[in-house]
This record gives C-alpha cells, structure tokens and sequence, in this order.
C-alpha cells in the first residue's frame, strides 16, 4: 500500500542494497504504473486511435522510463512533499507527453505554417463571432498594436511557436518535438513574446486591465 | 460565454511577469505545491511563481492537474486497483 513508507523509509530502503532494496523497487515500479495508467486513462481521447494492447504496452514503457528518472533524480528529493507525490509526478510528465505526441503524429505542423503574411491567425475567431458587428474601436485599435509587435519585433521563431501554441492548440510537447528543442527554451520564446507585447502596450499608454476587461 | 484563443491570450499578456519560472523548476516544484494545496489549501500563496507558471502554460497545467487527482485520491486510500485502470484503458 502506498503511503505506508515514510520519505526516510523510502530512500533508505531504495539506497541500501539486497531484499529491501528490491521490494522498494517492485514497490516503486508498481506505484509509477499506475501513475501513468491513471494519467492515461484521464487522457483517453488522446489514444482514441491506438490499440488496446498498444495502451497498455504504452503505459509499462512509461512507467519503465519513470523508473529510470526518479533512481537518476533521487538526490534531488529534498523531502519538500511526499514521496509519492514526487515520483508520480515524473510517470505523469511521461505519460503525458507520449500520449500528446501519439496524438498529434499524423499532423504535418508545416500546414499550420505563419506563410501568408496577414498574420489573420491571431484574431480569426473573433472575426468569424463579430462577423455581423462593427468590432469595438479600442478593442480594434489593441489587436492593431498586437499585430504590429508580432510583424516587427518576434522573430519568425517566436512568432511561430506563439501561433502553434497560442492559437492553433498544438500541446507545448509536440512543437518541442518538431523543433527539436526543449520545454524551457519554447517556454522561453512564448515569454519574450508576451512580455514584449505587454510592454509595447504599457508604452502606448493602454491599460492592462482595461485591455482585458475589452476582450472578455 | 466560450472563450476565444485571443482572449485567453490577452489574458496571459496581462498576467505576464518580466521573469517566470521555466516548466523544469515548475516540475521541480509542483509536487510540493500539490502537497501544500491538500494539506494547507493554500499552495498559491506559498509558492506564488509555480501558480503563475500554471496559468501560463497549458501543458505543465494539465500534468499538475492529473498529479493533484491522484495525490487527493492517495490521500484519501481510495486510489484505484491497476485492473481497474487497465479495464478503463481498454475502452
Ligand atoms: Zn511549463
């Protein structure tokens, strides 16, 4: 039963050698299999597409590379949270991420390419619900100063992982994958982005608040 | 009223912090943040950065989600047997 170990138990039991050792790592594997059954069963529409016998293949394989994470990372664990809490963690950010990728393998991202120019992407959806309405002029005015940052201060690479992921919903993941980069340094594009269009925002004299209250 | 890419955006613009913690730190972090949540209920205002970085980013949003079902249910002895789970997968 997991729970019954203390976080002192746990790291002993997991750094000593012989029987203990063993059982804690027959516990250990067992607990990060149903961390990522669990995560992948709140996540089924995601392998709505994949074989039954593929799902469960899937989640031994990631509870597998969970197991390798948490024995490299175990010098990490401060004892800030339970253990449990902190291994499932690792099983979820696997589980997750391959059940994203399975997901979104058969999109080429090449079709969601930034190519025309308008940079439209950004605001289509409120094109198609104000379609019949003169869209408000502040509100006009802001998606104006929006596009303006977009079109002349992000790069092309900013600018393209802010439309993958902001507008087009392609998970974090599977841009980091194409791009053959990692979550931090896509995170990090998406943040500069932000920041400069805020700040470019705050210049021009908007603000924030009211710039939200506008598109809510 | 449905929520539009742009709003959300828009949002997101406004809740922008000149430095954010990146999804490896907020890893690092939301165990403890979860831990504190169920037993203080008030995670958000211990570690304010993790928050914020949850409501940036869609992906480490929905692993802190799925790790704050299990965890309330470990709590709670009422996580589910594996035959259960592997049942549900199979659907
Ligand atoms: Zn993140």
């Amino acid at each position: 039963m997991p729970g019954t170990r203390s976080n002192q138990e746990w790291l002993d039991a997991l750094s000593n050698q012989g029987i203990q050792q063993e059982i804690a790592l027959e516990e250990l594997r067992r607990l990060l299999l149903r961390a990522a059954l669990f995560t992948l069963v709140t996540h089924l529409a995601d392998l709505h597409e994949m074989p039954e016998e593929e799902r469960l293949a899937l989640a031994e394989e990631c509870a597998q590379e969970a197991m390798m994470t948490v024995l490299v990372r175990l010098g990490d664990f401060r004892g800030d949270s339970k253990f449990t809490t902190w291994a499932y963690k690792f099983g979820i950010n696997i589980a997750l991420s391959r059940a994203r990728r399975w997901r979104w393998k058969q999109v080429s991202l090449d079709d969601l390419a930034d190519d025309d120019g308008t940079l439209n992407w950004f605001q289509r959806d409120e094109r198609l619900q104000t379609a019949d309405s003169e869209q408000p002029v502040r509100q006009r005015e802001v998606v104006e100063v929006i596009r303006e940052v977009l079109r002349t201060q992000l790069t092309a690479r900013q600018r393209q992982t802010l439309k993958l992921i902001a507008f087009d919903n392609v998970p974090m993941d599977v841009v980091v994958q194409r791009l053959d980069s990692n979550r931090n340094a896509v995170y990090k594009l998406l943040h500069d982005a932000r920041l400069k269009i805020k700040q470019q925002l705050v210049r021009r004299g908007y603000d924030l608040a009211e710039v939200m209250d506008l598109f809510q | 009223m449905v929520k539009t890419n742009l709003t959300k955006f828009v949002r997101r613009v406004h809740d922008t912090r000149d430095t954010e913690i990146s999804c490896s730190v907020c890893l690092d972090l939301v165990s403890q943040y979860v831990d504190l949540e169920i037993s203080t209920g008030d995670a958000a205002g211990k570690l304010p950065q993790v928050k914020q970085h949850l409501d940036q980013c869609q992906v480490c949003s929905e692993e802190y989600q799925v790790l704050r079902q299990l965890a309330v249910l470990e709590a709670e002895q009422r996580l589910p047997i594996d035959e259960e789970l592997i049942n549900q997968l199979k659907k």
